[in-house]
């Protein structure tokens, strides 16, 4: 019997696959898109993507934790199948290397400016390999020590607390923005990653489904608490008028810590971010995986891994700049939304029919 | 599965050779500490860098370097031409300003330095009476380093708040708030020293006007809540001699209330709760006595509402709002109001008033 994910295990896993590379850029976009007070657009994302969330613990409920694929299998034809995987597989598999070599360039603006950003992805691509060979089970287990390793950094916004002033946030509810619907996606997108845990669920332990689902939601409602905290430090910090002007909130805001013998500890604490965004670029790599095993279920797990890094790898030197790879996260994450939710609706429709078609499959 | 886990081992290896260009040897770089800009007649910008030495072998201390140059920036390269280490701007603790060029506005200058990620957004920014590069350039007697020097003058005094410590945060944040207009300290050569001179205002990022040093601390009671500082009251002569008392460790809380009041006027209340110890007083009333202190809170308070009174007046009439209340009269409208309001227009017309109320928490351990 494969070994199960614990309920926290999934509620860290969950967290830490959301939270990624768009902090860094989220009260900006808040703040640029929606102007006064733009941080209470967290608010609706965090509704929506538990309204997501249930739709996914529909599935599990409907489906009695069988894995999404074997569910398909059983009603869809795999001449519609196998190019539907494929695209997953696609999908998953760039936007994951898009946020790797987002990660890097931005890792350049403050460190080895001209060294070859491909030299830091092909580093960040062995660490996600050697990740991925372990199976889900060990990954969890990483996931939740990076988890700890991380969380203490939480604790750094107090040091913005002195300088905090309410007075800063004005009264005015989202007020200044422009192109609001396409802000809305931008940062829905910071919420994205916990639509890949309908792979997890047949991982889950059964005796403890009702925890386990539960703490899918706490993983994301653990995130909304971060974003928001973050984002009212970011408003009442810089106000929304030098919000607009700065691309990096987060990155001036780990660069205005200092202690008297060291100067631009952001260098280290940026480090630190490589645990969340190597996560959130592993367990889209994982959902890649498991979606193509589906077709080759022969090939061996790493060689295959090699062969899909191999090709993501190839596909991130496309884009050069950062502007360049945020039209392409940006383009992509349209699409991983709406997969988000098409997925489990789709799913919800197929196991609908299996029930009314008799029990016989069950 | 063996080999399989070395050639990850072997390819992480390989990529330690892969940063040599950006390869940083410490005793080969010039970290910048302090840098001054001043504004020439060609409008052309006068640029010097002041680099600590730090072979413990060389004699002098720091080594100075000066060029004028179109930007910021391209400074960087022609200082890169005299010197033997790569300059680096990622050690920058002060920036210095020369009042003609803060006169011009700054604001420019501070969008390149926040441009640079390397530079932190806890740079100092600071006005120079005069010319920034002279006095930097400067040695003054037992300060070997006139850069760091400055630096920690200013520390000190921001410390007890009797100037703003303004970093490039605070000056970039209130100049792009629509509510309230940046300070920064402004110090000049004293001769033998680097004096503080006081506190400069500016309209956005122009440089218009200054309160002297010894108001700074009012200005600050007014301008925020505090959490230290110092005064010396001044309650007049008594038989030809002055009468001080000296405030310290204050506590201070500051209010503002805004009223709105017809035809579009709006009334501004400032109210400062000042708590504080009296170390010295060279009166002769006795303020052991319940009814004298008393009577003392009362004359402090009225003369430090007096002078911030003064202070609010001579802001108005430069229109600088360094006391931020155009955000709070922001914070009683709604978005169209304030949006249609032109704050500039108003501001010099409303009426202020400042309320002070001080609290004598001990005087000492003598009667």
């Amino acid at each position: 019997m494969p070994e199960k994910l614990s309920p926290f295990h999934i509620a860290v896993l969950v967290y830490m696959t959301q939270s990624g590379i768009v902090i860094f850029t989220l009260p900006r976009s808040l703040a640029d898109y929606f102007g006064t007070n733009g941080w209470l657009v967290l608010i609706p994302c965090l509704l929506l993507s538990s309204f997501n969330i249930y739709l996914i613990t529909l599935v599990f409920q409907l489906g009695k934790g069988r894995s999404i694929f074997e569910i398909m299998e059983q009603s869809v034809t795999k001449v519609i199948l196998y190019p539907f995987y494929l695209g997953l597989t696609a999908v998953w598999l760039v936007f994951g290397c898009m946020i790797g070599k987002k990660y890097v360039l931005l890792f350049q603006m403050l460190a080895f400016p001209t060294t070859n950003p491909m030299l830091f992805k092909l580093a960040i691509d062995v660490l996600a390999f050697m990740m991925l060979i372990k199976g889900i089970y060990k990954m969890s287990n990483a996931v939740t020590l990076f988890f700890w390793m991380t969380i203490w950094m939480f604790g750094l916004l107090l040091w913005f607390f002195p300088s905090f002033r309410w007075a800063r946030f004005t009264p005015f509810i989202l007020h200044g923005g422009h192109d609001q619907v396409k802000g809305a996606m931008e940062v829905y997108a910071a919420y994205l990653g916990y639509e890949l845990s309908i792979l997890l669920l047949p991982y889950v332990n059964k005796n403890k489904s009702k925890k386990s689902m539960a703490a899918i939601y706490a993983g994301n409602a653990f995130l909304s608490f971060v974003y928001i905290c973050l984002s009212l430090i970011c408003f009442g910090f810089f106000g929304p008028g030098q919000l607009k002007k700065l691309l990096y909130p987060v990155l001036d805001l780990l660069a205005y810590i200092q202690l008297p013998f060291i100067e631009r500890l952001e260098n280290l604490l940026y480090g630190f971010f490589l645990f969340l965004v190597l996560v959130t670029v592993v367990m889209y790599w994982w959902a890649a995986q498991l979606s193509i095993q589906r077709i080759v279920p022969k090939v061996k797990t790493p060689v295959l891994l090699v062969i899909l890094l191999g090709i993501s790898y190839c596909i991130s030197f496309v884009p050069k700049t950062l502007d360049q790879v945020n039209v392409w996260i940006t383009n992509l994450g349209y699409v991983v939304t709406g997969i988000a939710f098409v997925l489990p609706l789709l799913l919800i429709m197929i196991l609908l029919i299996q029930r009314k078609g008799g029990a016989s499959h069950v | 599965m063996f080999k399989l886990r070395l050639i990850p081992a072997i390819l992480l290896l390989l990529l330690l050779a892969g940063c040599k260009s950006d390869e940083r040897i410490l005793e080969k770089l010039g970290m910048v500490q302090t840098a001054s800009y001043d504004l020439m007649d060609d409008k052309r910008l006068k640029v010097t860098y002041c680099v600590p030495v730090t072979d413990p072998t060389s004699k002098v201390r720091r080594e100075l370097m000066t060029t004028v140059s179109d930007s910021l920036k391209s400074a960087r390269l022609q200082f890169s031409l005299q010197t033997d280490l790569k300059v680096v701007s990622g050690q920058v603790r002060e920036t210095l300003y020369g009042i003609k060029l803060a006169k011009e506005g700054l604001g420019d200058y501070i969008d390149t330095l926040l441009r640079d990620p390397s530079i932190a957004l806890g740079v100092r920014v600071t006005v120079v009476e005069g010319d920034a590069g002279d006095l930097l350039s400067k040695t003054f007697k037992s300060h070997n380093d006139t850069g760091r020097y400055i630096t920690h003058l200013l520390d000190k005094e921001s410390y007890g708040n009797s100037v703003p410590a303004t970093t490039l945060y605070e000056f970039s944040r209130d100049f792009n708030d629509d509510g309230i207009d940046p300070v920064a300290p402004i110090v000049k050569d004293g001769g033998d020293k680097v004096v503080i001179e006081g506190v400069a205002m500016f309209q956005e990022d122009r440089y218009v006007m200054r309160i002297p040093a010894e108001d700074g601390i009012i200005f600050a009671l007014f301008r925020d809540d505090l959490r230290q500082g110092e005064a010396a009251i001044n309650l007049g002569e008594k038989d030809g001699r002055p009468v001080v008392v000296m405030l310290s460790s204050l506590l201070n809380k500051r209010k503002i209330k805004v009223h709105q009041l017809a035809g579009g006027r709006f009334k501004v209340d400032i109210y400062a709760s000042i708590q504080g110890s009296v170390l010295e007083y060279t009166g002769e009333e006795k303020i052991n006595e319940s009814k004298a202190r008393h009577e003392l809170e009362q004359k402090i308070s009225e003369y430090i509402t007096a002078k911030a009174d003064k202070m609010v007046e001579q802001m108005q009439e430069h229109n600088v709002d360094s006391l931020g209340i155009g955000s709070y009269v922001r914070n009683g409208l709604n978005y169209k109001e304030w949006t249609s309001l032109n704050w500039k227009e108003v501001y010099p017309e409303i009426e202020v008033k400042c309320h002070t109320k001080v609290l004598i928490k001990d005087y000492g351990k003598y009667s």
